[in-house]
């Protein structure tokens, strides 16, 4: 299902730190039920990108619009190592202000078969804690969804169910947009590709035009 | 508010987990209030001190045709100290072995020197080298000072009792010798029986000059022998025992520094995590979050301080510390712990956001606590520009609060006034707090 018109409008976002330029001015916008990849080098813009869009860091330049809920996926877990995976599920669902943290914390917990235990999640191992990290981006039912490089620390199967909660999204009529490194997810999952060198869009359009673009940005 | 507290009891919960933190938290008061405790008795106790007599003393002397019970006279002006009576010997090894803090020896020919006054008998004093040695040899001095206070009222009466003599004549001794003396009513009387003459008018001027003149000799031998008295005036109803000054001292520097130290690495910590990310996106603002980590640190002064005074307490009240502990007076400080944690608290927030890192800001914190300790410690004539820096830190203020609602018997006002100040801090250092929070985020 494709929703008309765009969820989520960057326009001329740009981030600077000191002399340093981490994004250039970019515009980037997302629509209802597509899937779009964002794909560079290390130190490209990605992240600084997407956390713009999702409000994590403010932008020295530009705006962001939208009037939907926006779920993100840091690229580093990010969540309280000492409180379980439900204790930091009912946490973000309360500050979401959720009206159920204790069945949403449950649910969640069931339909990504996170680990159930009382044991610290700082304690799990590295795929279960990006686990979490991707439920607690679904807290709050977001209509975007803006993943950082999800899937680098998961196994086939823990990628799979990923990718099924991101496809679902979409297919509801969700935005997404993710950053990889993965060339094969690009084919298979984006409806569109954005190419970021040094901070700047290199290339813009449908993931067969990405191959021509692919070796000058990878080498 | 109610993102502030989600994360507060999220702290909250986190401190309860980390058990080395926590088992320092609650060991780290009981070990200052043990100490400072012991600190206190130590200083109110009576130091022992030995009193060696070489010269004999007789329970009672004879000075100036006074009598005096000499070991009560000693002793009802050493209230302050335990006078034990032992050989010069063993004095000596006490006082090398620290059993007794001070000697006190008197002197062969003492008893001679004083009955006679021929020359100023003299004690002896030797001190040890501890901690407690200047405050004995004040108490010594004072013991001095008071014994010659009592012997001048005996050497005053002997002086006046000639003086009387001289005027109006009698009986008298003097260096054993016994003497019939005219005295000047005498003189008078006798020149009044004279045939009138110019010499005889003058000797009569001036028996009635001398005889008004030392009519006047009790009030000057009085002021001369006291130019100067001590007197202290009560300093605004403040009942200023050493215990509650030294607990004012050691709930201000604990709470300080577990407060700062604490509040430093929450806020640090959320960048650590990576979730300043998360709770910035509309979830917690900036505001809530310096809200939050300094009701944290507020919450754990509170604790602090009110285990401290209780095991202070506890300490005094077991070893009879004078003065012992202003009980009614808890819930009062409970309440300034509280606000000096805040305040701390939001500066703690402030060094956590700097150093950007909890392992960094726990030794920032640590670097910064211990001058903004001394500072507050440094007196406004010592040197004026610290008196002034320490001003606008939270330390002094905290220890003036504490001191005014433990010893105080009025202190409303200076609560009033310190109240105002840690506010005052306190926003300054929350809103430079939320901004360096905003540069933690980026």
């Amino acid at each position: 299902m494709t929703v008309a018109g765009p969820l989520v409008r960057a326009l001329g976002v740009a981030r600077t730190y000191g002399e340093i330029e981490a994004l250039a001015p970019t515009d980037l916008e997302l629509s209802g039920g597509e899937a779009v990849a964002l794909v560079g080098p290390n130190g490209a813009g990605k992240s600084t990108l997407l956390a713009i869009v999702a409000g994590a860091l403010e932008p020295t330049r530009g705006t962001v619009e939208s009037h939907v809920r926006i779920g993100w996926v840091p690229q580093r877990p990010a969540h309280y190592a000492r409180l379980s995976v439900r204790e930091n599920l009912e946490l973000f669902a309360r500050l979401e202000g959720m009206s159920d943290p204790a069945g949403t914390a449950t649910r969640l917990i069931e339909r990504f078969a996170l680990p159930p235990e009382a044991r610290p999640s700082g304690e799990l191992s590295v795929g279960n804690r990006q686990r979490l990290n991707v439920t607690l981006s679904l807290l709050g039912d977001p209509r975007v969804l803006l993943l950082d490089e999800p899937t680098a620390s998961l196994d086939p199967g823990q990628r799979r169910r990923v990718w099924d909660v991101v496809d679902a999204l979409r297919d509801d009529g969700g935005a997404v947009c993710f950053a990889t490194q993965n060339i094969d997810e690009v084919g298979e999952r984006a409806d569109r590709v954005v190419v970021l060198q040094n901070g700047r869009v290199v290339f813009a359009g449908p993931p067969s035009g990405f191959a021509a673009v692919e070796q000058d940005v990878f080498g | 508010m109610r993102a502030a507290t989600i994360v507060l009891r999220k702290d909250l919960r986190v401190l309860l987990r980390s058990p080395l933190l926590l088992g320092a938290l609650l060991a780290y008061p009981v070990v200052i209030a043990l100490l400072v405790g012991l600190i206190a008795g130590y200083a109110s106790s009576k130091p022992r001190v030995a009193f060696v007599d070489e010269d004999h003393l007789p329970p009672v002397v004879s000075v100036a045709g006074h009598r005096f019970h000499l070991q009560a006279v000693i002793n009802d002006v050493a209230k302050q100290v335990t006078l034990v009576r032992i050989g010069p010997k063993e004095a000596a090894r006490e006082l090398a072995d620290g059993r007794v803090v001070a000697t006190v020896t008197v002197p062969p020919g003492f008893l001679g020197n004083l009955e006679t006054m021929a020359t100023s008998p003299s004690l002896v004093l030797r001190t040890g080298s501890g901690g407690l040695s200047p405050r004995v040899t004040q108490q010594m001095q004072s013991l001095v000072y008071q014994l010659n206070q009592k012997l001048q009222a005996g050497y005053i009466a002997a002086n006046l009792r000639f003086v009387s003599l001289i005027l109006h004549g009698g009986p008298g001794t003097f260096l054993g010798r016994h003497f019939d003396l005219l005295g000047l009513d005498g003189t008078q009387a006798e020149l009044a029986k004279l045939p009138p003459s110019r010499r005889v008018a003058v000797i009569e001027h001036f028996v009635q000059v001398a005889r008004v003149g030392l009519a006047q000799t009790g009030a000057a031998l009085r002021a001369t022998a006291n130019p100067i008295t001590l007197t202290q005036p009560a300093s605004h109803g403040r009942t200023w025992v050493l215990s509650a000054q030294v607990q004012a001292y050691g709930i201000a520097l604990t709470v300080t520094f577990l407060a700062l130290l604490l509040a430093a690495g929450a806020a640090a910590a959320e960048k650590d995590e990576g979730t300043i990310g998360r709770l910035r996106r509309g979830l917690v603002s900036f505001g809530q979050l310096v809200w939050a980590k300094s009701a944290l640190a507020a919450v754990v002064g509170l604790a602090l301080g009110a285990t401290i005074a209780i095991v202070f307490g506890l300490v005094v009240e077991i070893g009879g510390v004078t003065g012992g502990e202003p009980w009614a007076r808890l819930p009062l400080l409970f309440v300034g712990v509280t606000l000096v944690g805040g305040v701390v608290g939001a500066a703690g927030v402030l060094l956590g956001a700097l150093a950007r890192e909890a392992r960094t800001a726990s030794l920032l914190a640590v670097l910064v606590v211990l001058p903004v300790v001394f500072l507050g410690l440094v007196p406004r004539g010592a040197l004026a520009l610290a008196y002034w820096v320490s001003l606008f830190l939270p330390f002094v203020h905290a220890v003036r609060w504490f001191g005014a609602a433990l010893y105080d018997t009025s202190p409303w006002r200076t609560i009033g006034i310190e109240t105002l100040w840690l506010v005052g801090i306190g926003l300054v250092f929350g809103l430079l707090a939320r901004g360096a929070l905003r540069r933690l985020a980026a």
